[in-house]
């Protein structure tokens, strides 16, 4: 997968290493402000009152 | 001129077959010292598919990993920064809320009723524990669900408001989103839990623990200046509050903690032989939800709010 990847990233070493990172950076945000959000109070982990 | 000597014939370059070697030839492959070779780079096989299929496992497996790991890194310090933010809101509004209409404190008046007006998921008063620190403070907002508790603590509905007989009660989280209530477990009986609204301080401290309710009478703590007006509540208020102590650990279906008088759902106790109670509750143990931590306390002082005045209990650290 990483591989097939970056033989995928067009340019030169230097951009694709920068593709690499934005990459990575987009999936990060997108865990951190789309999917982690949506998925947390459906685990169990941080239910603070009592019924 | 000496005859010269016979040179030894070169014998023609002898092409041999590349030797298989046990070393990884994409290791060498930058080596400059291969590159003089002739392009006999060959081309490794292509992959088979069982190959192929176990690489692709091991790379998604990796991946899930980084994604939980990625997942409790947002758990405890994304959501602090992200709730940071929210709290900071809330405590803006309710400073420029408090200083923009004046209201004159009620007299003191033991019967005193709810005199706040509580809009959901907004903040109505702050919260202070001396003993985690000065900068312990959190604006208190109305309501428990996630959205509210986000912001900071929140009072449960229908629960009595600062002050008021019966039990003012409060959630929290433990770890994550500011983590107000991350030492609840630490709370020690007598400690204060100051509570600061528009007009009036009250100060809450928190009640002798199971093991001390025994011997309270002769434990040399209860002599302390901090736990004057703290006693087990049985020996004071009778059989009622037999089960409210400083500090209890429930499964969450035990909403009984939260009642007036705590574990007596159904008591018909008259509001003015009811205890003016505190009770903060979060998740136990830490990063589980599979019980609650509850904290009961109870109110010994109030005082009404003044310009540069703070409760000497503010200073207990």
């Amino acid at each position: 997968m990483y591989g097939w990847i970056w033989r995928h990233l067009p340019g030169p070493l230097f951009l694709r290493v920068v593709e690499a990172v934005v990459l990575v950076a987009g999936i990060v945000a997108l865990l951190m402000f789309v999917v982690f959000p949506w998925a947390e109070p459906k685990l169990p982990f941080n239910n603070v009152t009592t019924q | 001129m000496p005859p010269s000597r016979p040179r030894p014939v070169e014998p023609p370059t002898e092409v041999i077959p590349r030797v298989e070697d046990d070393y990884d030839d994409e290791y060498y492959d930058d080596d400059e010292y291969y590159d003089d070779e002739p392009a006999a780079k060959d081309v490794p096989p292509p992959d088979s598919m069982a190959r192929k299929a176990v690489r692709g496992v091991g790379e998604a497996l990796i991946t899930m990993g980084l994604v939980v790991l990625l997942f409790v890194v947002y758990e405890v310090y994304v959501t602090d920064l992200l709730s940071a933010e929210k709290q900071q809101d809330a405590t803006a509004a309710l400073d420029s809320e408090w200083s923009s209409n004046v209201v004159t404190p009620p007299p003191a008046d033991p019967n005193r009723k709810s005199q706040l007006n509580l809009i959901e998921g907004k903040a109505f008063a702050k919260m202070y524990i001396p003993v985690f620190g000065n900068d312990w403070k959190f604006s208190v907002v109305e309501g428990t669900t996630d959205k509210h508790l986000e912001i900071g603590p929140g009072h449960y509905k229908d629960t009595a408001q600062p002050g008021e007989a019966g039990n003012f009660s409060i959630a929290g989280h433990r770890v994550g989103k500011g983590a107000p209530f991350n030492d609840l477990d630490l709370l020690q009986s007598c400690n204060s839990i100051v509570v600061q609204t528009q007009t009036q301080w009250f100060v809450y401290r928190v009640l002798p623990m199971k093991s001390e309710v025994a011997g309270w009478a002769s434990n040399p703590k209860s002599k302390e200046a901090a736990c004057a007006g703290v006693a087990p509540l049985s020996t004071t208020l009778g059989d009622a509050y037999a089960k409210t102590v400083g500090q209890e650990i429930v499964v969450p279906t035990q909403g009984e903690v939260i009642a007036p008088i705590p574990h007596q759902v159904g008591a018909t106790v008259p509001a003015d032989k009811q205890a003016r109670l505190l009770t903060l509750t979060t998740c136990h143990p830490r990063f589980s939800d599979k019980q609650r931590l509850i904290v009961h306390a109870i109110e010994t002082k109030s005082y009404p709010v003044a310009d540069g005045f703070a409760p000497p209990e503010m200073t207990e650290g």
